[in-house]
């Protein structure tokens, strides 16, 4: 692994004067390697924090041994960088024993994999066989035109790459459009405009206040049948909810948005990535545990009683997002 | 979750599950499929007001709710369906949900939003009677519906592991295999290998110390096939269940699901029954104490079509590129790290707990002899209701694609199925009667893969297709062989030379020899079959690749560089319709006038009553919003501008005297004929039977469509001193072809048109009251006649019956319309705007009725006998046949009968012909060929109805002009040809530049004359449009033509807006 070295400057847009990547433009401090007549760049990588080689190493180490293990490997880079830099494929050849051409080999083989960094949204137009006799290839050029790209390229601003995939497995509602994991079925080309302009304005947007599929749920504990519903504290406008956690060795409290759909938190301590909490009813302090393991992760689920009738069940892991709502009584 | 120790432990668990269940008490449940398609659908939003709504109610025990995997029915999502009444109500929006669910809570069906079938209005109130799901038998498919695949609960109420209760009781391996042989079950991933065999030799082969491997394939890379992902979403537990019960039959502990990484919920739920199945201890070492150890673990594709190639995906589980390998040995010898692989499809293992449950004897009674069970099918493309479809096999392609699929969406035909994926062959229509099982279809030329249907329609083009595959297979081929790595990269840039219009028929030959080569000497299967998609087109559908090569044209509108604009490649005198609105968008209203006439010399018929195919055509339609009004921007010029501004290019005829020619018939079609012959310089003379020239312009369409001044100016303006009209004078009676050539006419041209209408056959079709359609047209337009009386009945869907009907309406003495068709109004031929017109103005359509009887009362005409029909089988116009109801006799009072079921010459027309030498057909048409327009008589050419039967004009006036040259090459001796024209736009026309924001997008209403007013009279019923609005409709146009000329010719920006 190289050591990334200063960086060119400056583009004329940024204001702040600041340090700017020559190719990516916009986000400053890119880290790009010098004397290289092409850069190559680790924006998402930036993003999320310095380019490390130990994070790689990580990776490495994870899937070494396991089936496939390259292909995992690979997988686990792109997912975090959303490419593959030369810089992790060097250090994957280095760690694994073997040798580079076998691993540009499998990287250049595989559709999933891509040398090149993509744009913030990936756009995926299907044109398999059912999307194809149905007018995909139009769609797929309206999106040419529209931004300005062939497949497989990027935007300059780096908003947007697009691609042409050969089938989603979605083929009676073709063609079908996916962007950012977002299915869009049936697509003709006057709707490609729309679809780029919500992407835009991002796909998760929904009008917290207006939008008839995000409601409240008042929760009560299992235990002592009390609520759960802390109006003084609300999140996103409406009452939270509240309980009290334990993990390592800390104990505090916890406030959960009570938006279904909403993974919205506020706690008393920062607590990291995938611990597992002991969550307690705030009012008879026992732990709200049931017989259920998250069908996901496989920590505990957390049941709560739902007013109106049914339970929801959270995942105990912090930044699992599995829940479950039942709203009959019976549900498993 | 407590881990079963035991078998007796999976007993009691079991039991207990299942009484349960029982105990469950028949509350309503709401099921809402959520698999892919379902999501994508939007299905979560639905799901989300359910919630909602039964938490705000308090409806937790009064409803239950079910998420679910994929029904199949992909077409209907997002929907809900409810149990145990299986009211399926489909496509819903998140505003309908409480509607539902009042209706279920009241107990009662809510009409408005429950499934009706499209084009025949039919409603079902339960899902089983839906044709969609009436004739499959969804063994495997039908438990998606009955459980949430996240719970392990749902899988063991139904059944769940029961398979695996009873594999583990037995203990005995060699009869798990014995009952999958005689199961007859083969393998489901396309080859179709007997998956019993398979276990033999897998469980016989390797050693005691040697690991082996079971694999589930989910690599399911055809485009177009998703009934694996579909079963590994929907119920994933099936499939784990199928594969611990495969390691046992073959000793293996370690099961591996190779799933395409293009399916992130499938894997999501695989992981999920993964960890449900390994807590519950129906996973790992010694499951439930028997001494079977089997663990699965999931492997992600990550995108390689040739993966699903057993070698090559286990080099991909190797973590290596997914390159095939020679074999033998054979992954069953030597395959994951060199040890024995079993690698089964997903839809073979989900059949093994079926098998197991029900036993072989009763499995093997579901399909045919050699091809037993059932098979999942993706029904997808240009049909009606797409999904998933599993039926026994051996049922007839037919059945699915008409039966289960209920034919074509709209009016297009189905011209073929293409199946197995990339590896597969087109199946044309006339080969649906074959059953599908995997070797009917091998002797196809096609195969069936992994249950691929892709069905196509006229507007699929197959040399397209042919190219689709091609270049997925030259991007898939791993490269490993020469001549598959070349050999479809070859095979590819020939298909599109063809498709760009640079094709030889030379190249027709290599391809086949090139398609031969790649199949014969590849290695894997990828290469082997790579062919099959040309292979199977050019052997039925050699015709496409002709007409691309040698008349440049691609008749399905997809060949983009062959078609040009598409509403110019429509029409079939080439009009550049394109050319002309681009002209009214810029105020240039006499340049639009000339684009018109200078292709078409009956501008203001046209614009009146053409079919405008330009219009069906048109992108700004195609696209998804309303097609460009072509049609009434003509009439807005054809009524502005004088013909006096078009001066045609005229030729004198130079060597000696102008050779004369006859035409006989003043039609569309002949009078076209004479006047670009007078061009040329020809003396004409035209011949016609009726007192005025016109033909069917006169006698058939009637003036509340087309105004008859409209009719003589436009004739006036085409007549010149070349042309001389003889009227009241008919072929056979007044002039005979021998006659017409002894006088000294070079050419003769038979124009005579379709004038008889056919009889239904029944009897006292001749008493009074009864009238074939044309007579009772002519005797109202030629001599005033009013016919129709009372209460009157019309037999026919076509033109001619609309015609008939709006006639009649307007007749003295006619107190009501019927317009009577056998089949439906989605397949009724006539223009849909005629349609609609009739109908506002008050004529009933009754549909799906056919007359038996014609009965009289003192020798008049008095009532109707008629049968109810329903559609079944297509005929060979590929729309479906009427079938009769037994029992739906009924009887209809009528006063009069117009029997308007087709036209052709009529005996008295065509003898004169045979007479002279002219070969006719059956159907009493002149046999003429198509290319050439010439006649079984040399110097007689046919153009026109009397060649093809009733058409509409804008074909009569093509032919005429085809006729035109031809005669002309047939005087002059030269060949008779068409020189092929390329439909590319010759000039530029800059567009108007229109904010964006104001750009309209709604197309403008053609107006009409108001309902009341005008079905009392014969005025004519369309009004022309305003300047405001042909602008503002203009302006709407795409301008595809753009693309075509910046990319061809940028030169032609400097011709400007009227040069050629």
């Amino acid at each position: 692994m190289e050591q990334h070295s200063d960086v060119e400057t400056v583009n004329p847009r940024d204001q702040t004067g600041g340090e700017i990547c020559l190719t990516c433009k916009h986000l400053p401090g890119c880290v790009q390697r010098s004397k290289q007549a092409s850069p190559i760049l680790f924006c998402d990588l930036y993003e999320e924090g310095e380019w490390s080689a130990d994070l790689v190493a990580g990776i490495i180490d994870k899937h070494r041994g396991e089936r496939g293990g390259l292909i995992s490997i690979l997988e686990g880079i792109q997912a975090k960088y959303g490419f593959l830099p030369e810089s992790a494929l060097r250090l994957v050849a280095e760690r694994t024993g073997r040798s580079l051409v076998d691993i540009y080999g499998v990287a250049t083989f595989y559709k999933a994999f891509t040398l090149e960094p993509r744009g913030r949204h990936l756009c995926s137009v299907c044109v398999g066989t059912a999307c194809h006799v149905r007018n995909a290839p139009a769609v797929a050029e309206e999106f040419q035109r529209q931004l300005g790209i062939h497949p497989g390229e990027t935007t300059e601003d780096r908003e947007f790459s697009l691609e042409t995939v050969n089938c989603l497995g979605a083929c009676a509602l073709g063609p079908i459009v996916v962007v950012d994991g977002h299915y869009f079925p049936q697509v003709n080309t006057r709707q490609v405009g729309e679809i780029i302009g919500k992407t835009q304005v991002g796909l998760d947007f929904v009008e917290v206040a207006t939008d008839e599929r995000v409601f409240p749920v008042e929760v009560f504990c299992a235990r002592c049948n009390r609520s759960l519903m802390d109006p003084d504290h609300p999140i996103e406008g409406h009452p939270s909810v509240r309980v009290t956690i334990s993990f390592g060795r800390k104990h505090g409290w916890l406030r959960l948005s009570s938006l279904y759909g909403s993974f919205t938190i506020e706690s008393e301590d920062e607590i990291p990535e995938d611990t597992v909490l002991n969550i307690f009813c705030p009012t008879c302090h026992a732990e709200l545990a049931g017989a259920t393991d998250c069908p996901v992760c496989g920590a505990p689920m957390v049941p709560l009683i739902v007013r109106g009738g049914g339970m929801v069940q959270i995942c105990s892991r912090r930044g699992c997002f599995s829940h479950l709502l039942d709203v009959s009584g019976s549900g498993a | 979750m407590r881990k079963l120790q035991s078998l007796d432990d999976l007993i009691g668990f079991r039991e207990r599950v299942s009484a349960e269940k029982d105990l469950k008490t028949e509350t309503p449940t709401l099921v809402v499929s959520a698999g892919t398609c379902g999501q994508a659908s939007g299905a979560n939003d639905i799901m989300r007001i359910i919630k909602r709504h039964i938490l705000k109610e308090n409806l937790g025990d009064k409803i239950e709710l079910r998420i679910t995997g994929c029904h199949g029915f992909c077409q209907v999502e997002p929907f809900i369906l409810v149990e145990p009444q299986l009211h399926l109500y489909p496509q819903l929006k998140m505003e309908d949900v409480p509607r539902v669910i009042e209706a279920v809570l009241g107990g009662y069906v809510e009409e408005d939003l429950i499934y009706t079938e499209p084009q025949v209005g039919t409603k079902f109130h339960s899902q089983s009677d839906i044709p969609f799901f009436k004739k499959q038998t969804r063994t495997i498919l039908g438990s998606n519906q009955m459980l949430d695949p996240i719970r392990i609960f749902n899988y063991f109420e139904r059944d769940g592991y029961a398979a695996l209760e009873k594999v583990l009781s037995k203990a005995d391996p060699e009869w798990i295999i014995e009952e999958i042989k005689s199961s007859g079950l083969r393998g489901r991933g396309g080859a179709g290998f007997p998956a019993g065999r398979k276990w033999e030799l897998a469980r016989a082969s390797g050693d005691d110390h040697q690991p082996k491997f079971v694999v589930c394939n989910c690599d399911e890379g055809d485009p177009g096939a998703y009934m694996d992902r579909s079963l590994l979403e929907g119920n994933p537990h099936s499939i784990l269940e199928g594969m611990i019960i495969a390691g046992i039959a073959i000793g293996a502990a370690h099961g591996i699901i190779y799933v395409r990484g293009e399916y992130p919920l499938a894997i999501k739920h695989t992981m999920i029954a993964l960890r449900q199945a390994r807590e519950l201890g129906l996973l790992g070492d010694d499951i439930l104490g028997t001494g079977n150890d089997f663990e699965i673990e999931i492997v992600r594709g990550a995108g390689a079509f040739v993966c699903g190639e057993e070698t090559a995906l286990i080099r991909s589980v190797e973590g290596f590129m997914g390159e095939p390998k020679q074999r033998p040995p054979y992954p069953i010898e030597r395959g994951i790290d060199g040890f024995p692989t079993c690698i089964n499809n997903v839809e073979t293992l989900a059949n093994i707990r079926i098998i197991i449950n029900s036993g072989a004897a009763e499995y093997a009674k579901v399909g045919v002899p050699g091809n037993t069970g059932t098979k999942i099918f993706s029904l997808v493309g240009k049909i009606r209701d797409t999904g998933l479809v599993e039926v026994p096999l051996g049922m007839t392609i037919g059945e699915v694609v008409h039966d289960i699929g209920g034919g074509p969406p709209g009016k297009a035909r189905i011209k073929a199925v293409q199946t197995g994926g990339p590896s597969g062959g087109c199946i044309p229509a006339e080969h649906f009667d074959l059953p599908v099982d995997f070797d009917s279809l091998r002797e196809a030329g096609s195969i069936m893969g992994s249950g691929g249907m892709i069905v196509m329609d006229e507007d699929t083009c197959m040399v397209d297709v042919a190219k689709y595959f091609m270049g997925f297979l030259k991007d898939e081929s791993c490269g490993k062989c020469f001549t598959c790595r070349k050999g479809t990269q070859r095979m590819h840039e020939i298909l599109e030379d063809i498709t760009e219009g640079r094709g030889t028929l030379d190249q027709l030959t290599l391809l086949e020899e090139l398609a031969v080569v790649v199949r014969d000497t590849s290695m894997c299967g990828l290469g082997q079959s790579a062919a099959n998609p040309v292979l199977s087109t050019l052997r039925y559908f050699r015709n496409e690749y002709e007409r691309h090569i040698v008349d440049k044209r691609c008749d399905a509108f997809v060949c983009k560089d062959l078609v040009g604009p598409p509403c110019q490649a429509a029409c079939p005198v080439g009009t550049e319709a394109w050319r002309y609105v681009a002209h009214i968008a810029r105020g240039e209203y006499e340049d639009a006038y000339r684009v018109i006439r200078e292709a078409n010399p009956f501008p203001s018929v046209c614009a009146r009553a053409c079919d405008h195919t330009c219009e069906q055509r048109c992108r700004a339609g195609t696209s998804g919003g309303d097609p460009i009004a072509i049609r009434a921007l003509k009439r807005f010029i054809t009524d502005r501008i004088e013909p006096s501004v078009y001066i045609p290019v005229r030729h004198e005829w130079q060597e000696g005297e102008p050779p004369k020619v006859a035409v006989v018939g003043a039609g569309p079609a002949g009078l076209t004929t004479a006047h670009f012959l007078s061009l040329e310089g020809y003396r004409v003379t035209v011949f016609e039977a009726e007192p005025e020239p016109g033909g069917m312009l006169f006698c058939a369409i009637p003036e509340y469509r087309l105004p008859r001044d409209v009719i003589k100016k436009e004739i006036d303006s085409l007549l010149d001193d070349n042309i001389t009209v003889v009227c009241n004078t008919s072929l056979g009676d007044d002039i005979t072809v021998d006659g017409l050539f002894d006088d000294g006419f070079s050419a003769v041209l038979l124009a005579l048109g379709a004038h008889k209408s056919r009889p239904l056959g029944l009897d006292n079709e001749d008493v009074p009251g009864v009238y074939p359609s044309i007579e009772f047209l002519k005797a109202f337009n030629l001599k005033s006649e009013q016919l129709a009386k009372g209460r009157v009945g019309v037999i026919g869907g076509g033109n001619s019956a609309i015609d008939a009907a709006r006639t009649a309406l307007r007749q003295r003495d006619v107190e009501s319309v019927t317009i009577l068709y056998r089949r439906t109004r989605a397949e009724m031929p006539a223009f849909e705007e005629e349609v609609e017109a009739a109908i506002e103005e008050g004529v009933t359509i009754e549909t799906l009725v056919s007359p038996t009887e014609i009965k009289t009362t003192s020798g008049l005409f008095s009532h109707l006998g008629c049968v109810r029909n329903s559609l079944g089988e297509p005929d060979s116009s590929g729309r479906r046949r009427p079938v009769r109801i037994e029992g739906s006799e009924h009887v209809i009072e009528l006063d009069t009968l117009i029997v308007a079921i087709s036209e052709d010459s009529g005996v008295d027309s065509i003898t004169p012909a045979r007479s002279g030498g002219i070969e006719v057909t059956d159907w009493n048409t002149v046999k003429a060929d198509a290319r050439t327009l010439l006649t079984s008589r040399s110097g007689v050419f046919a153009a026109g109805d009397v060649v093809t039967g009733p058409n509409t004009i804008i074909d009569a006036i093509a032919d005429g002009k085809k006729a035109a040259v031809m005669i002309d090459h047939f005087v002059r001796g030269e060949e008779l040809v068409q020189p092929v024209k390329s439909l590319m736009p010759t000039v530029h026309l800059d567009p108007v530049e229109v904010d964006p924001e104001e750009a309209p997008d709604d197309r403008v209403e053609t107006p009409r004359a108001s309902i009341e007013w005008r079905k009392r009279n014969f005025a004519e019923v369309e009004v022309g449009l305003s300047m405001q609005e042909a602008t503002r409709e203009a302006r709407r146009c795409l301008r595809c033509d753009l693309e075509f000329v910046e990319r061809t010719a940028p030169d032609v920006r400097a011709a400007g807006g009227h040069a050629e």
